[in-house]
């Protein structure tokens, strides 16, 4: 949710603080803020809060409460007026459960235009686009107290016998609707929309987006007001369906309460008649069965110390609710809050401990050790597992992680997110082959030249028998017997037996060395030493301090004597972290270190 | 003969393991692919919610009902649901382990990674939400070192009430610190205790859950996630060991 500084500030007759403290104050005792720039600020407003929080009053309440400075004007506490009805538009709702109510008002005679300077400047400051006048009082009603709302052209509804008729029902296999903006949609039956009865056509997608057929110019004079209350799940199934995601949508989803259709009727009507006159005929509210007020919930002090570990006074939680504007009585220390309409969010009384943790601050939650527990931790399967991985090490395995997902296998996914790796792994070898074959490749920048890449991999592989951990090496371990085979299936390997006296080995990790993009290069150098004055060390010297910084490994790989004379062979690898080397740049080195080696009196072969 | 090297989740869940280990928690498994059940519905997610946005899922073809666990809270569940039928009223445990949401890869998203869930119930007023600080407190001070803090803030997540966000302060070797987001955390939801068959007038407990490699990322260094899971052993020999 976008919200604009200045528009937060008409809730307080006291100045705001700085940016960064009303930050901070969401931050750590309400939501996280995605972006804050100058006036505006993004508030990543949570699930449980989407209902009353999606709007400036909703942020604007909470920020009183987190820095305790009174509220003003709060709209949803200002009565409500009486609406009047006539005959000259009905509503009806085909199925109340996907929308529990609906208020539609008919006002004659506006005067459609650019809106006023203030409301542009609003809208433009959390960054949406002002339209006309009618448009943007919707806009602004619904980013002020989160109520979505729509204005209809009525003069492009059909009027029977001087009635306009709205109908909330399901559309028809294959109906389509353009909708503003002019994208056309084909629809499936669970898609709600609203559509005008006389013509028995579709005018708007309930919750989501309004239709073009009934769209607002500026030679519309007459407006079919629309504030409404539709189920989220439904509302959620449509967006996703036709990848339609509006303002409307997210607020439906979080199911807002019907109570507030009515604030949202009253405020738009207000507007739209201040800004671009006309005149209201009619008010309908259809709402078949009102939603009960929510229920009053309890919670004792001792359970919220018990719950969050502190040890906070009756003061203290009073003070909370008071601050939060909750009507609540304490009895015996058990305090009862009825939660407005809005906080839909307050029913349990975990949910009450949970505004006293955050509004008092986590920060006053003191740090307590738990208390030792009877028993040992079992940690034996695991030590089984990590004993087995201990054996390989010991024996030149190396361990590697490889992707669950493969090109064929006996459980495909519905949705994989890289179409040539649909189904998951029914068992490690291909992945495991496909590593070694990298891991030869790349043996010479991490192994000495003796030695061979060996692997293994403990990772879930999917047949269609079921999930089970798997076991596999590269090759058999010859110091396991003859029966010993390069696959286990851990899942049923008796590892809690294995493992339950065992103490896996721990390392110490040093900070991570990339690695290069670029191939390596391997070159082999072979010579004569004359003595023991000309040891190994000082050979790896002189071809250190001449192949340059591009040799990142040196060993030595071979050694032998004849007639007195050493012979040694040694491996230099090369690499650049930028670039491709080529032969020639290598071969100069080469001639470099030879040219060294000779100087130093050593017959390089 | 050279020793081969250890994967560098291994040796950080070891140390993990280790450092729960002396905090009374125990190490359970649970699957891969879950059913909705454990990685949603009994977790107070229900079908249809928006929280179930928070988590990009992958389906199972022909299987409706089946998931690839989007966490390992799944595994708590199950440990749960056991603790009501051995009727135990005490459980502390942690489930490292693969996990899998549907987002597009990048140097700091892999559509499978680790995490490094848990949970602790005792009989109510025992596990609290200051043992949450008081576990991660110390968790982090024996796993980055002694100049860490935890802060919390406040978040959702279905399955907890109240639910936060972990934050540590680290300072990694010649940088300057920072705070990290590092797990969400909470008070297990009472519908959560009720729905594995336990009393929540009589048991309660935390439930927390993080990713592993962004831990071992901000630890070493290690700039691409995609590293992790790549087979490729110059990984391994990118870090450099010492037994301890």
């Amino acid at each position: 949710m976008k919200v604009s500084l200045k528009w937060l500030q008409k809730y307080s007759d006291a100045p705001l603080p700085d940016a960064t403290t009303i930050a901070d104050a969401y931050t750590f005792h309400a939501f996280e803020i995605e972006e804050s720039k100058g006036d505006l600020m993004d508030v990543k407003v949570l699930p449980n809060r989407a209902a009353d929080c999606l709007s400036h009053r909703g942020l604007a309440k909470e920020l009183s409460a987190i820095l305790d400075i009174p509220f003003k004007d709060d709209p949803l506490r200002a009565p409500l007026p009486e609406f009047s009805k006539t005959d000259a538009l009905i509503v009806t709702i085909e199925d109340p459960k996907k929308c529990s109510r609906y208020m539609g008002a008919l006002v004659k005679g506006v005067k459609v235009g650019p809106s006023p300077a203030w409301l542009i400047e609003a809208l433009e400051a959390v960054g949406q686009r002002s339209i006309n006048n009618i448009v943007d009082a919707t806009n602004y009603v619904m980013l002020n107290i989160g109520q979505p709302l729509h204005a209809f052209d009525a003069k492009k509804l059909v009027q029977k016998d001087g009635t306009y008729a709205i109908n909330v029902r399901g559309a028809k296999e294959g109906e389509k609707i353009t909708t503003l903006g002019g994208e056309e949609f084909t629809l499936h039956p669970n898609v709600l929309l609203i559509t005008d009865k006389n013509a028995d056509a579709a005018i708007g997608i309930a919750g989501v987006k309004g239709g073009k057929a009934a769209e607002v110019t500026t030679e519309t004079t007459d407006l079919i007001l629309e504030s409404a209350n539709f189920d989220g799940t439904s509302v959620r199934r449509a967006t996703q369906a036709l990848k339609l995601f509006t303002d409307a949508s997210v607020r439906f989803q979080n199911r807002p309460s019907p109570e507030l259709v009515a604030y949202g009727m009253r405020d738009v009507l207000a507007l739209i008649t201040e800004i671009a006159g006309g005149e209201v005929v009619s008010i309908v509210d259809e709402y078949p069965t009102p939603t009960a007020p929510q229920s009053a919930v309890s919670v004792s002090l001792a359970k919220v110390n018990g719950l969050l570990g502190s040890n906070f006074s009756r003061e203290e939680v009073e003070n909370v609710f008071k601050r939060l504007a909750l009507p609540y009585m304490v009895v015996n220390d058990t305090f009862t809050v009825t939660p407005p309409f809005e906080r839909t969010d307050l029913i349990i009384p975990e949910d009450l401990v949970e505004e006293v943790g955050r509004i008092i601050g986590y920060d006053k939650i003191p740090a307590t050790e738990l208390s030792p527990i009877a028993g040992t931790p079992d940690q034996a399967r695991f030590h089984g597992i990590e004993r087995m991985k201990d054996q390989l090490v010991e024996q030149g395995f190396t361990e590697v992680s490889t992707q669950s997902f493969a090109s064929k296998g006996d459980i495909t996914l519905s949705n994989p997110l890289d179409k040539k790796m649909p189904a998951l792994r029914t068992s490690l070898t291909e992945n495991l082959q496909e590593a070694l074959t990298q891991a030869k490749y790349h043996a010479p920048l991490v192994l000495a030249p003796n030695e061979k890449p060996k692997l293994f991999e403990v990772g879930t592989v999917f047949p269609k028998e079921g999930e089970y951990l798997e076991l596999r090496m590269t090759e058999r371990v010859p110091e396991w017997g003859d029966k010993a085979d390069v696959v286990d299936n851990l899942s049923v390997a008796k590892l809690e037996d294995y493992g339950k006296d065992y103490a896996p080995v721990y390392y110490e990790l040093g900070a991570y060395k990339p690695f290069s993009v670029y191939p390596f290069i391997v070159r082999d150098i072979a010579l004569w030493a004359e003595g023991a004055e000309q040891s190994e060390a000082s050979i790896e010297k002189i071809i250190r301090e001449n192949a340059s910084g591009l040799l990142v490994r040196l060993d030595q790989f071979d050694r032998f004597e004849k007639e007195g004379r050493v012979s040694y062979a040694f491996r230099l690898v090369f690499e650049s972290m930028e670039r491709t080397l080529t032969d020639e740049e290598v071969n100069s080195l080469m001639a470099q270190v030879s040219e060294a080696l000779t100087k130093a009196g050593f017959e390089v072969r | 003969m050279t020793k081969g090297r250890l994967h560098p989740i291994s040796i950080a869940i070891r140390e993990m393991a280790d450092i729960f280990g002396h905090m009374g928690f125990g190490i359970a498994y649970g699957p891969e692919l879950e059913d909705d059940w454990h990685n949603f519905t009994a977790l107070n997610v229900p079908e249809d919610h928006p929280a179930r946005d928070m988590q990009d899922t992958f389906w199972i073809k022909g299987e409706p009902g089946k998931v690839l666990r989007t966490h390992a809270t799944s595994v708590t569940m199950r440990k749960l649901e056991e603790m009501a039928k051995t009727g135990a009223t005490e459980m502390r445990m942690i489930n490292p382990g693969k996990v899998f949401r549907n987002e597009a890869t990048d140097m700091t998203h892999e559509a499978q990674f680790y995490q490094l869930d848990g949970f602790a119930v005792g009989p109510t007023g025992t596990v609290t939400l200051a043992h949450l600080k008081g576990t991660f407190d110390r968790f982090y001070r024996e796993y980055f070192g002694p100049n860490t803090k935890v802060r919390f803030r406040p978040s959702f997540f279905g399955f907890t009430e109240p639910s936060v966000e972990i934050d540590v302060w680290f300072e990694a070797p010649g940088k300057k610190g920072q705070w990290l987001e590092t797990a969400g955390a909470g008070m297990l939801h009472p519908n959560v205790i009720k729905n594995a068959g336990l009393d929540p007038e009589k048991v309660q407990g935390f439930a927390f859950g993080g990713g592993l490699e962004r831990l071992l990322m901000v630890k070493y260094g290690i700039p691409d996630v995609r590293l992790f899971h790549s087979g490729d052993i110059r990984f391994n020999y990118a870090l450099d060991e010492k037994p301890v």
